[in-house]
């Protein structure tokens, strides 16, 4: 077990310590001299009103809610499909129930507008 | 376990890192002079023979560029950002077989680096990873272009995500295994894209916009939003997510090759196994070929139409695709 | 200017408001001179009964060092013909107007530019801000008795530097040598702008609740003045609610190089040169433009091989402008550059010939009052000739098969930006704007100019209003155009293409006149005032990209941000025009 995990582990090690290596390397030979002007937020040039960060569209959150739903289906039927084979015609009926509790919900929310960004 | 192993491992996971940087640097050259002929120009061609040290000298330039933090960013964060895109990027590809096994100086050695069973999900899990980066460069750069990129980026990428989940059920339905050694093996005589042509279809869509590459590049939008996320980011970490971007280009035609293209699969690779990673190369040079072709002929959806596309049409069809492969396995028998 | 009001009797304005309203009776002049007090009525009159509803140029002229100021207001029909041109005279110490923005939207733009320039207020406008010109700017430029910081002379050519003066400028007792000290007491770090706080004030004011449920963050971002898709240094501060412009406001400004007053300092034609740079991309038609408005005063017309050399320029410009903006408004919606690179393909071809008649690709400077400068070979004929007739119509049917029917592009264009007739009208929309919106209104038929009158074309006109159908309306326009050479090649005469002898300093007699002409992107006019010196004393452009801004902000309101990007590109401006 711990055979098949470690070389990606040992990658996982080496391509961190390239990541932070590429962040000292800017920050050994890159020059620094800030200024007040240099160091403002970009906007297009201007010096911005009000602050970058702040309250974003509630839409979003919609998004990443029903991403969560959807993505613990297509983790579902990831098991499914590797047994499959031993399970023949029963696992597809099994699985068009489940597609279809699934299509009811996803209709759900598309007739209630959560899909659409207008 | 013997020390030989580790250091084979440690060996690999060099070259991977290497091949993924040096691929990077390539893949920059390749788009600028593929993009510039599609666009009756000639592209760089004068660092070195046919412009072939230019990525060396964007990169030189790039190192010697002084990078500037923003007033009211969330520092730690804001340096963090760019190494968590990355590190995703670089690691995705470990469990990408390259070929069979060769002998090399006495030693049966496998070209890849780790073959685990749940293959599959890994790189699902691994690209959901990326996403942070990118959302959180966004939000600590207190600047609102980044901030609505950032945005963009996360709510897209997940979007698509799902579908490209789905695109990899067909394969897995097919070989009944999640390997991707074993999908490999199975595509010896024919490969999936035939099998499953609809799925071929979805990966494509999806990994398009999963790298945010056009006409999916919403979250770097030029026209609308100078640069997206990294509107703040200079120097080294703008390379940091230079690097990530293209690197995952060259992940997700890896890895669809590998599905639906037969991998490191192609004449006589049983007897010369050193010929598996130059069919890989063909095979991921042709996807990014394709993938450049598109940009420099596509012009870009709008961020509403782009979501919606995910959303009402891509996810739909993926349910369909699995419907049908599944009806298919089962007819042809198994 | 001979005298348009006269063609369909006057209906009787001036009895109409008695002692209100008269005839301009200056020599050279025309038009009515109307009362402050009744020029908003005035003005409707001649709206809704006269039908004169399309708002062409407002602007001013000073007349010192009498005590006495035009606000100059010109209107046309959309069904053609020749406009109607009123004044009001108001004291230079205390100059005020009722603004007309009430009754053409279009005058917004314009007015807060005669405010700028003159110091005019307009009463009851609603944004009476600097537009050109940064709020610390001291005093109104286009007054004659303004004098800049180093002030040399009231006209050129400034004595000591002819005929063999001495050459020293002005500029080495610049006590501020290279620029970079500040008045005392000014301190531009810490300089707040006041013009800032009321534009944002004024965003802030239009901030509705969208949806009415959910209340989100509104935030105002600034697109501009550094931003890749603003064609140049233009600013968008725009409100917005997650993705959604809810209002936004045009900036500009940022390129404003004194045209006008360098303008009205130089001799007649020193211009024409200073013309080149308004629209840099379509130069000879704005030489024309120009060249037509001194023409009226000094009451010369070309011979006929120039008009037509005169007419083919034109046309070419036209191509070259229209399959410019075709390709760059495809970069505007995300197509990484080839659409443009093919379209700067064709006009590199056009350039050429610009390059062989007249020695230079962008800022030709070919057209002279009574002609051009120099005449044109059989060998550039033949060229033309290739162009038109096999290379051009073939590219732009290439364009046409690429784009038309591009799924992504309908989908990101059609219904998008939307300018009714009537508001294209009321906006003083012009050029493609206006007739994308279902008004076939081109000056070249509306009220021909030059030789337009002899040749077959059809005003390109689609109906949506839409970017689509702005895109449309300059693929059938490049079409039309290569019609209009076609003919001009098969009938052009030879002969000279002067009148007269060419002179550095030709006679202008007094008066005013306004030349304009169909430019690529809209009505591009030139109101000259003459004293009878070798300098005009008024010399204003009518900048179609400028005004065709004004709408900018309507057609934006409730599309996405991607949307108003590709807006500003499917309006076409050029800043070099836009900012003066």
């Amino acid at each position: 077990m711990l055979n098949d995990y470690l070389p990606i582990i040992i990658l996982l090690v080496l391509a961190t310590v390239l990541g932070f290596l590429v962040l000292i390397i800017g920050a050994l030979f890159g020059p620094r001299r800030p200024t007040q002007r240099k160091a403002a937020p970009y906007e297009s040039g201007m010096i911005p009103y009000g602050p970058g960060t702040r309250r974003i569209s509630v839409r979003y959150y919609l998004v990443a809610v029903l991403f969560i739903l959807f993505d613990i289906e297509t983790v579902f039927f990831l098991p499914w499909a590797v047994v499959f084979r031993q399970l023949g015609w029963f696992a597809l009926i099994e699985m068009l129930v489940f597609i279809g509790i699934l299509l009811i919900g996803f209709v759900y929310v598309w007739k209630k507008g959560a899909l659409e960004w207008e | 376990m013997d020390a030989a192993l580790i250091w084979e491992w440690i060996i690999k996971s060099v070259v991977i890192l290497l091949v993924m940087t040096g691929g990077f640097a390539y893949v920059t050259l390749y788009e600028r002079r593929v993009l510039a002929r599609m666009q009756v120009r000639i592209g760089p061609n004068r660092v070195g023979w046919q412009g072939l040290l230019q990525p060396v000298a964007d990169g030189i330039k790039l190192i010697f560029k002084e990078e500037l933090t923003p007033v009211g960013a969330d520092r730690l964060i804001f340096i963090l950002a760019p190494v968590i895109t990355v590190i995703p990027a670089l690691i995705v590809t470990a469990v990408v077989p390259w070929g069979t096994e060769v002998n090399l100086f006495g030693r049966i050695v496998p070209l890849r680096l780790a073959d685990i069973n749940v293959a599959v999900l890994y790189i699902l899990s691994v690209t959901s990873i990326s996403v942070y980066g990118i959302t959180l460069a966004g939000w600590s750069s207190n600047n609102k272009y980044a901030m609505l990129g950032g945005l963009r980026a996360t709510a897209q990428m997940i979007s698509y995500e799902l579908a490209l989940g789905m695109a990899f059920v067909g394969p897995i339905l097919w070989t009944g295994s999640m390997s991707l050694g074993d999908i490999v093996s199975a595509q010896k005589n024919l490969w999936f894209v035939v099998i499953m042509p609809l799925g071929f279809i979805i990966y494509v869509i999806a990994s398009l916009a999963e790298v945010n590459r056009s006409p999916f590049d919403m979250p770097e939008a030029e026209q609308e939003l100078t640069a997206g996320y990294h509107t703040e980011y200079s120097g080294m970490k703008f390379a940091l997510f230079f690097m990530a971007e293209y690197i995952k280009m060259i992940g997700v035609s890896m890895i669809g090759a590998t599905l639906f293209l037969g991998g490191y699969q192609g004449p006589f690779v049983d007897a010369y196994p050193w010929l598996g990673p130059i069919y890989l190369f063909i095979k991921v040079a042709l996807w990014l070929f394709f993938m450049i072709w598109v940009r420099a002929t596509l012009p870009r959806f709008r961020y509403d139409r782009l979501m919606a596309f995910g959303w009402k049409v891509l996810l739909p069809l993926s349910l369909l695709y699995i419907v049908v492969t599944a009806v298919l396995r089962l007819l042809v028998g198994g | 200017m001979n005298d348009p009001v006269d063609s369909f009797m006057n209906f009787d304005l001036i009895s109409r408001y008695p002692g209100l309203v008269k005839k301009d009776q200056r020599t050279g002049y025309s038009g009515y001179i109307v009362e402050a007090d009744c020029l908003v009525q005035f003005a409707r009159a001649v709206r809704d009964e006269l039908g004169f509803d399309y708002l062409s140029m407002i602007t001013a002229a000073d007349y010192y060092p009498d005590d006495l100021m035009d606000v100059i207001y010109l209107l046309y029909r959309t069904t053609g013909g020749p406009g109607i041109l009123f004044k009001v005279q108001v004291s230079r110490l205390d100059s005020k107007v009722p603004s007309l923005s009430s009754i053409f939207a279009g005058a917004e733009l314009q007015e807060r530019e005669v405010w700028d320039m003159y110091g005019i207020s307009f009463e009851d406008h609603p944004d009476l801000r600097r537009i050109l010109l940064w709020d610390g700017f001291e005093g109104h430029p286009l007054r004659k008795d303004w004098k800049e910081p180093l002030f040399e002379e009231d006209s050129k050519p400034y004595k000591d530097r002819w005929p063999a003066g001495k050459h020293k400028r002005q500029e080495d007792l610049n006590p501020f040598k290279n620029n970079v000290s500040y008045p005392i007491g000014f301190e531009p770090e810490h300089f707040s702008s006041n013009n800032e706080k009321a534009l944002y004030d004024a965003l802030n004011k239009t901030s509705g609740n969208l949806n009415g449920s959910l209340k989100t963050d509104q935030i105002i971002v600034n697109l501009g003045p550094q931003h890749p898709s603003t064609h140049g240094v233009f600013r968008m501060a725009a409100l917005l609610e997650g993705e959604t412009i809810i209002d936004l406001k045009p900036v500009m400004g940022y390129l404003h190089r004194s045209h006008e007053k360098i303008g009205e300092r130089n001799t007649f034609l020193q211009n024409m040169p200073y013309t080149d740079r308004l629209d840099y991309i379509s130069s000879m038609s704005n030489n024309f433009g120009y060249a037509l408005a001194v023409e009226k005063l000094m009451a010369v017309t070309p011979p006929e091989r120039a008009e037509y050399i005169r007419v083919i320029m034109a046309e070419l410009t036209r191509i070259s402008s229209h399959i410019m903006t075709t390709g760059f408004l495809l970069n505007e919606l995300g197509a990484m550059f080839t659409p443009s690179l093919y379209a700067l393909e064709e006009r590199e071809l056009i350039l050429d010939i610009f390059e062989e008649v007249s020695g230079s690709r962008m800022m030709c400077n070919y057209f002279r009052f009574g002609g051009v400068v120099r005449d044109i070979s059989d060998s550039v004929i033949e060229k033309i000739r290739k162009l038109v007739f096999n290379r051009l119509p073939r590219k732009i049917d290439e364009l046409d098969r690429y784009l038309t029917h591009n799924e992504i592009v309908r989908l990101r264009t059609e219904g998008v930006g939307v300018l009714t007739a009537d508001e294209a009208a009321a906006y003083s929309a012009g050029g493609p704007l206006l007739r994308a919106s279902g008004v076939p209104y081109d000056v070249r038929k509306a009220e021909p100019y030059s030789i337009y009158d002899r040749f077959k074309f059809d005003v390109a006109v689609r109906y949506h209003g839409d970017i689509y159908d702005r895109y449309l309306v300059r693929l059938d326009e490049m079409r039309q155009s290569i019609r209009i050479i076609q003919q001009a090649i098969h009938d052009i005469p030879s002969g000279p293409v002067m009148t007269g002898k060419s002179q550095y300093q030709p006679k202008v007699p007094a008066g005013e006149a306004y030349g304009r002409v169909e430019g690529p992107k809209g009505e591009l006019g030139f109101y000259i005032v003459s004293d009878g010196k070798q300098n005009p004393r008024r010399y204003h452009v009518r900048a179609p990209s400028f005004i065709n801004l004004t709408a900018l902000s309507e057609m934006s309101k409730g599309e996405k941000v991607a949307d108003v990007i590709a807006i500003l590109g499917s309006i076409d401006i050029i800043l070099g025009e836009v900012d003066r």
